[in-house]
C-alpha cells in the first residue's frame, strides 16, 4: 500500500516520469541506429525506425511517461513541473555514457552541473513549503 | 549540421513546448471533470503537436547523437516558464526565472559538447 501512496504524490511522478522518459529515449536511439542505414523518402520523419522492435519498445515507453506526467499535471503547476522534469538532461547523458558508451567531455560535465544547481534553486522553496504542509 | 537539420530541430522544439501548454490546460478542465468538450479540445492539439515534435526528433536521431540532439528541448524550459506565466497565468518567481536559466544554460553547455 506505500508504494500506491508513492505513486499518487505527484512529486514522485515528476521523478518516475523522468526515470520512464529515459529509458524511452535510450530504446528510441537504439531503435534508431539498428535503422540508420535505411533510406526512404521523408527520412525526416524517421518512419523506418518503426522496422525496429526496439522503437516500438521506445513508443511504449514514451505512451506511458505521457501518463504519469499527465497526473503531474493535473496536481502541479507547468512552469514548476517542467523544469523539475529537465532532471532527463542529467539522467540522459549519463545513462548513454553507461548503457551506450557515448562519451561525456568536461563541457558536458559542467553543463550538468548547471542543469542540477539549477533543478535544486527551483526546488528547495518547494521543500520547504512542503515541510511547512 | 545542415541548415534543414537545424530548422527541424526547432520545428520539434516549437510543437513540443505547444504540447506542453495545451496538455496543462486539458489537465486543468479534467479536474473540473469535464471530459467532453474543454478537455478534447485541448488535449487532441496536444497529441498532434507532440506527435509531430516526436516523429521528427526520431528521425533526427537516426542521424545525429542523442545526447546532442536531446538537450535542445532544454531550450524549452525558458519558454515554458514565460508561457505558463502569459498564457496559464502562473506565478513567476524570481527563483524560478534562476533556475530555469541555469537548467537551460547547463542544457546548451550539455548539447554543445
Amino acid at each position: 500500500m506505500a508504494v500506491f501512496r508513492w505513486l499518487a504524490n505527484p512529486w514522485l511522478q515528476i521523478a518516475l516520469t523522468a526515470i520512464i522518459v529515459t529509458a524511452s529515449e535510450l530504446f528510441l536511439k537504439l531503435g534508431a541506429r539498428a535503422t540508420a542505414s535505411l533510406t526512404t523518402p521523408f527520412w525526416a520523419w524517421g518512419i523506418s525506425g518503426l522496422a525496429s522492435a526496439w522503437t516500438w519498445l521506445g513508443i511504449v515507453f514514451v505512451i506511458l511517461s505521457l501518463v504519469s506526467w499527465l497526473y503531474v499535471l493535473r496536481h502541479i503547476p507547468l512552469s514548476i513541473a517542467f523544469p523539475l522534469s529537465n532532471v532527463v538532461h542529467v539522467l540522459v547523458p549519463l545513462s548513454c555514457w553507461f548503457f551506450l558508451g557515448e562519451t561525456i567531455s568536461l563541457r558536458r560535465w559542467c553543463g550538468i552541473a548547471l542543469v542540477l544547481t539549477g533543478l535544486i534553486i527551483v526546488a528547495a522553496p518547494l521543500a520547504r513549503i512542503e515541510e511547512k504542509l | 549540421m545542415t541548415a534543414l537539420k537545424f530548422a527541424l530541430v526547432l520545428v520539434a522544439l516549437v510543437t513540443f513546448v505547444a504540447g506542453q501548454l495545451w496538455f496543462k490546460r486539458a489537465m486543468e478542465a479534467s479536474q473540473q471533470f469535464d471530459f467532453g468538450g474543454a478537455f478534447a479540445r485541448r488535449f487532441i492539439p496536444g497529441l498532434v503537436s507532440m506527435t509531430v515534435s516526436f516523429f521528427l526528433t526520431l528521425g533526427l536521431l537516426q542521424h545525429l547523437d542523442l545526447s546532442y540532439l536531446y538537450p535542445f528541448q532544454g531550450l524549452s524550459v525558458i519558454m515554458i516558464c514565460v508561457l505558463g506565466a502569459l498564457l496559464l497565468k502562473e506565478r513567476l518567481t524570481l527563483q524560478l526565472i534562476i533556475g530555469s536559466f541555469l537548467i537551460s544554460l547547463g542544457v546548451v553547455l550539455v548539447s554543445l559538447s
